[in-house]
């Protein structure tokens, strides 16, 4: 094996960086070693080392006094650093750097080095004429192997070594290296310098979810798309022949039909039909399950949920009267109630049972007065509720609908919100999730309940008794309401006043003219004279009356 | 089926056009989920490329993906790509300053 240029007295045994191990044979040559974490090329790191002959002789030499005292410091940082390590192999490096004959001498006497085979690669780079450098892998016991040995034996032998020579030692290394053993800590080698996918086990697992999730949306958008298309296939003859215009997205210039679904989103799509008799118009919502969304696919594991249609049916003013009806499951039914702003208020009591009139016990009814429970549930309505009855989750009619409660910061708002005379209808798809788009059939006849819920909320009047309850119960609400706001009403009747005044005063005070302004204040101050003696005239009247 | 079978229920005069609903707070209040996925993931993404965090460049990346898979339709696709791509980019630099692979958390 090659000496090499010993230009060093001690060159450091065990080089860890690996920038610096291939820094370190470049240190022999006179080339600018700028930074040791900078890996020069092999050919030309001096700017002068590209040109040929004597020029680049010159370029040589000049570099190497460039960088000698560079290099010197370099020599001295590395070999402080490598005394450091020296004491105790923490070092995370693999690829070391030995000159062969600096550990001739316990190449042998490590036990098992050979029944390891550790990686020895040897690189030798082709224009060098100097010490190969050896990169070995470290096994733990070439390590302590070799610390052990060191310390023991401090010079290095030139010469290659005789077995005989260290027969006796072979006992030594065993015990110092199983004294020195335990404070040895081996590090593992660097992931990333390792080579192997193996070590980025957690990125590939993370990007083979990024994948399902990609999968899992591609085909929960597809089975969403079918579902509703098949819907939409069952229902088109009922629907176009009771509307006139079937689908509309409302951006067309002119109220021609569609003839498709409005998507809205990946799970939800919308149908608008319209031109009938006592109806505005019925709105469609096909509420499917996100199956597009992994994480709704897995909590829907836990909790099965169904898809559901939802239609809303806006009646005409003249073709509804004045009552509010819902029926549907227990469950469903005390939501709403808590939640819509018609059923709380005019509903008060409980979902009674429908039993009285024929309903299967998951039905309960909520209701404004008997009445109209009476009138409702006539023998095709009780028909159709006990046959579809796992399919309903909820009917609500009401000529008060204005939608859920709406909770406002400033507490109760000022007006009562619109009202529109509403039928709506909440029907769950069979299956429970795991839909076909054959299922969608079952849902046929209830349209067909839909259809004549539209009818027979046109016919159905009530009675002068009736009327006359309704007309109460919602002369009460009215008054509630005002009740409760009369104190915010108050405050912004006066804010509107003081906001006016304020106006007047500014613009009396922007008026340019001194004439105008004094003439725009005589008549705010005339004003507020006539007020004053307004209120003074009513208080007289009211004592006048009390007396 | 019909009023009676006889008569056609149609009324083309009565044709009302579909008016989308007034989208005041209703879109927030259905469902909240792209919006706070749209907010996390781009916590974590900034998390991720201040702190040199691996993992929190993924979850970004997770939560982009999520909120784009909830979003509505009437929702800015600018606002779902530019999350998207910033989680993207969390994961890039979070590699190209440190390539070792990452190491679980536990």
């Amino acid at each position: 094996m090659g000496q090499g240029h010993r230009e060093l007295p001690e060159r450091p045994p065990a080089e860890r960086r690996p920038d610096q191990a291939r820094a370190s044979p470049e240190q022999f040559r006179p080339r600018a070693v700028t930074s040791s974490s900078q890996q020069p090329p092999p050919a030309s790191s001096c700017p002068g080392a590209g040109r040929r002959g004597a020029q680049a002789r010159t370029g040589r030499t000049l570099c190497a006094m460039k960088t000698l005292p560079a290099f010197c410091v370099v020599l001295l940082v590395l070999w402080s650093v490598s005394e450091a390590k020296f004491d105790d192999f923490e070092d995370e490096e693999d690829i070391v750097e030995y000159d062969d004959n600096d550990f001739a001498e316990f190449e042998d006497v490590t036990e098992d080095p050979a029944p390891e085979s550790p990686q020895r690669v040897v690189t030798t780079e082709d224009d060098e004429d100097e010490a190969t450098v050896e990169l070995e892998g470290q096994s733990e016991n070439q390590e302590g192997d070799f610390e052990d040995a060191d310390a023991p034996e401090g010079d290095t032998e030139n010469e290659p070594y005789d077995d005989e020579e260290f027969e006796g030692y072979e006992d030594k290394p065993d015990t110092t290296s199983s004294k020195n053993k335990d404070p040895i800590t081996i590090v593992d080698v660097p992931a990333h310098l390792q080579n192997s996918w193996e070590s980025y086990y957690l990125e590939i697992l993370m990007v083979t979810g990024l994948l399902a999730y990609i999968m899992n949306y591609i085909i929960g958008k597809n089975k969403n798309s079918r579902l509703a298309q098949a819907w939409f296939n069952t229902h088109r003859e009922l629907l176009e022949s009771n509307f006139t215009l079937v689908g509309d997205d409302g951006t067309n210039k002119e109220a021609t039909s569609t003839g498709k679904l409005n998507q809205e989103n990946e799970h939800i799509y919308n149908l608008w039909c319209s031109g009938r008799v006592c109806c505005e118009g019925m709105l469609i919502q096909l509420r499917f399950l996100k199956r597009q969304d992994l994480l709704n696919v897995l909590a829907r594991m836990m909790r099965p949920v169904s898809d559901q249609v939802q239609i809303k049916v806006t009646m005409n003013d003249e073709d509804m009267d004045t009552y509010v009806f819902a029926v549907g499951t227990r469950k469903a039914l005390v939501r709403l109630q808590k939640e819509m702003q018609d059923l709380s208020e005019f509903c008060s009591d409980k979902p009674k049972s429908g039993a009285k009139y024929g309903l299967p016990d998951s039905l309960a009814i909520l209701s404004e007065m008997g009445e109209v429970t009476e009138g409702m549930m006539d023998a095709k309505m009780v028909h159709f509720l006990t046959h579809y009855a796992d399919k309903i989750e909820s009917v609500h009619f009401s000529d008060q609908f204005s939608g859920p409660k709406i909770m406002q910061e400033e507490g109760q708002p000022l007006k009562l919100p619109e009202t529109k005379r509403t039928l709506l209808f909440t029907f769950n798809v069979p299956g429970l999730g795991n839909t076909y788009p054959k299922d969608m059939e079952a849902l046929l006849p209830l349209m067909n309940m839909v259809i004549y819920s539209i009818d027979k909320a046109r016919k159905f009047r009530l009675n002068r008794e009736g009327k006359q309850k309704a007309d109460k119960n919602r002369a009460r609400v009215e008054e509630n309401f005002l009740k409760l706001t009369h104190v915010q009403r108050q405050e912004a009747a006066q804010s509107r006043r003081e906001e006016k005044k304020r106006a007047e005063k500014e613009r009396i005070m922007n008026e340019e003219d001194p004439e105008k302004q004094r003439r725009l204040e005589e008549a705010a101050l005339r004003r507020e004279q006539k007020k004053l003696e307004k209120k003074q005239m009513k208080m007289k009247q009211i004592k006048v009356k009390a007396m | 089926m019909s009023t009676n079978s006889m008569s056609d229920p149609r009324r083309p005069n009565k044709v009302l056009r579909y008016k989308p609903p007034p989208s005041e707070s209703n879109p927030a209040l259905d469902d909240p989920t792209p919006d706070y996925m749209n907010l996390l993931g781009m916590i974590f993404s900034m998390c991720g490329l201040m702190l040199k965090l691996k993992w929190c460049a993924w979850v970004a990346v997770y939560c982009s993906f999520i909120s784009f898979a909830n979003s509505r339709s009437s929702e800015d696709t600018k606002q779902m790509m530019s999350s998207f791509m910033l989680s993207i980019s969390a994961v890039v630099m979070s590699y190209l300053q440190n390539p070792q692979p990452m190491t679980p958390p536990w």
